[in-house]
């Protein structure tokens, strides 16, 4: 008996040593999923013991919901649920009364301004009243029935970024139809604060996901973190790219918030200039690299960055992407072609063949 | 092993037995090899092929839970019970979709069915996310 004990003994060292190894080798991944700013977030960190990855996760989210709830552009003034962002527009509206604002705010307002200057006015958080009046400023829309006068009315009253003046906490605005909706800088805005939060707690890797835009921070194992680019018209991903560290995604589709009327698909993107949603895009993705400190951030710029260039029309597309600084990036027109630089061409990998086919790289070049 | 060989001694005749003998002296350590080789692959198919089995299955969220993960080889309607009221969710020949939700706009259900490993829909008025679930993802997380 004792013979046969000894290899017994070995076998069993075997087994457990293998399955230590793989016990060792599992994926260190903390994944959760929760619904704020309307949308869904998404946060994945590698790494870290789960119940910290699990505190953390908490933290940001609970930093999240402040933020929404200070920005919330359309929560009743009525009951006293306004957000701070209600109060303001309330303030703006009826005068120009000074009304006092938190730093937070007073930051998030100067750089919005800034943007919306440097892409022509085409980014422009100005037009609550806009968005408003294509219906998407409700939790559920639907088709709105299209009054011409009233939109054009909205586009002859101007409202631009720079109507706002704002000195030290105080703020007011010179034109009384400013009605700020950050729903295009926020959800960017609040990845930064997110990935500030997690360098600041030593956490080297992770991935967060606030309704389609993502930061990378580190990688995922032994690999970078991968996102995929979702197809404007299916449920699947067109193409993955690696995200390295400090890199954000982020893509302006006309199939998340939109209505159809008379066979036409009304998106929430809206040309300022016009006062109409545009209809010969059906996404544009931007890819952004860390950016300078003290400057516009990665994840704000990704928000930002891929409306102008949806806005803008075929021929300026490039032109307006340029004066923005973004070299990696992909439009798709409404058949469903895509147009991607030769810098994004090189990060690409695809997955639909049909994309793949009809693949057109183009330079940013100004022509 | 040893119970094994005092039977051959006893009741083999005598000029087969020296022979079985050292056989099964050499046959000894090398069962033990097999043994040991075969334990240790069957360990490493097990981890390879039974933790990330083939068969694609479908996971439901609601909210921030998991609410169950469901194996695509069944035909079968689930009723989720959603942030704002009962959704169902079907299941059929490896595919999965949202056939019904109390949602607004519908754009779950026009999402169609779901077939491919990392396909996901979401109904955010709902708070209801199906995401398939396969041996291979293609990437952590998308952008749309």
């Amino acid at each position: 008996m004792r013979k046969g004990l000894k290899p017994l003994l070995i076998v069993a060292a075997c087994c457990l040593a293998i399955w230590g190894l793989i016990a060792y080798n599992q994926p260190r991944l903390y994944h959760s999923q929760s619904y704020v700013f309307g949308t869904l977030v998404d946060i994945s960190i590698y790494g870290e013991p789960e119940a910290r990855a699990r505190a953390l996760t908490n933290h940001i989210l609970q930093d999240f919901q402040h933020l929404h709830q200070q920005l919330h552009a359309w929560k009743p003034a009525a009951d006293n649920q306004a957000s701070e962002l209600g109060t303001l527009n309330a303030a703006f509206s009826s005068g120009k009364q000074a009304v006092n604002i938190g730093p937070r705010m007073a930051e998030i307002l100067l750089d919005a301004t800034k943007l919306s200057q440097q892409s022509n006015g085409l980014f422009n958080p100005s037009i609550g009243h806009l968005i408003s009046a294509w219906g998407f400023q409700r939790d559920e829309f639907s088709a709105v029935n299209i009054d011409k006068t009233h939109i054009s009315n909205l586009v002859k009253a101007n409202p631009r970024m720079s109507d706002i003046i704002i000195d030290n906490n105080t703020t007011y605005s010179k034109n009384p139809n400013v009605k700020l909706d950050l729903g295009g800088y926020a959800k960017g805005y609040a990845l930064d604060q997110a990935a500030d939060y997690l360098r600041k707690q030593q956490v080297n890797n992770a991935l967060i996901n606030i309704g389609g835009n993502i930061i990378a921070l580190g990688q995922h194992g032994d690999t970078p973190w991968r996102v995929g680019i979702q197809h404007p018209r299916k449920p699947a991903a067109i193409a993955t790219l690696d995200l390295a560290d400090g890199w954000a995604i982020g893509t302006s589709g006309d199939y998340q918030r939109y209505f159809m009327l008379d066979g036409k698909r009304y998106c929430h993107i809206i040309d300022p200039r016009t006062g109409y949603p545009v209809q010969h895009t059906q996404a544009v993705t931007v890819l952004i690299p860390p950016q300078a400190a003290h400057s516009t951030q990665a994840g704000a710029l990704s928000d930002v960055a891929s409306k102008p260039i949806f806005i803008e029309p075929w021929a300026q597309k490039s032109a307006i992407a340029a004066t923005l600084g973004i070299q990696h990036y992909m439009v798709i027109d409404q058949a469903s072609q895509a147009f991607v630089t030769p810098e994004m061409q090189t990060k690409l990998t695809w997955l639909d063949a049909d994309f793949k086919k009809h693949l057109h790289v183009q330079t940013t070049a100004l022509h | 092993m040893q119970t094994l060989r005092s039977i051959c001694m006893f009741k083999l005749p005598h000029y087969i037995k020296t022979r079985i003998k050292t056989k099964t002296r050499v046959m000894w350590v090398g069962d033990w090899c097999v043994l040991t080789a075969g334990i240790v692959l069957v360990a490493a198919l097990f981890q390879q092929l039974w933790s990330h089995d083939g068969a694609s299955r479908v996971q439901i969220r609601l909210g921030d839970t998991i609410y169950g993960t469901y194996s695509l080889n069944q035909q079968r309607n689930i009723h989720v019970q959603g942030a704002i009221g009962s959704a169902t969710v079907s299941i059929m020949n490896g595919k999965a979709r949202f056939s019904k939700s109390p949602c607004h706009n519908q754009y779950c259900v026009h999402q169609g069915w779901l077939s491919r490993s990392g396909q996901a829909a979401v109904c955010l008025p709902n708070q209801l996310s199906l995401e398939l679930i396969g041996e291979t993802k293609h990437y952590d997380s998308l952008s749309y």
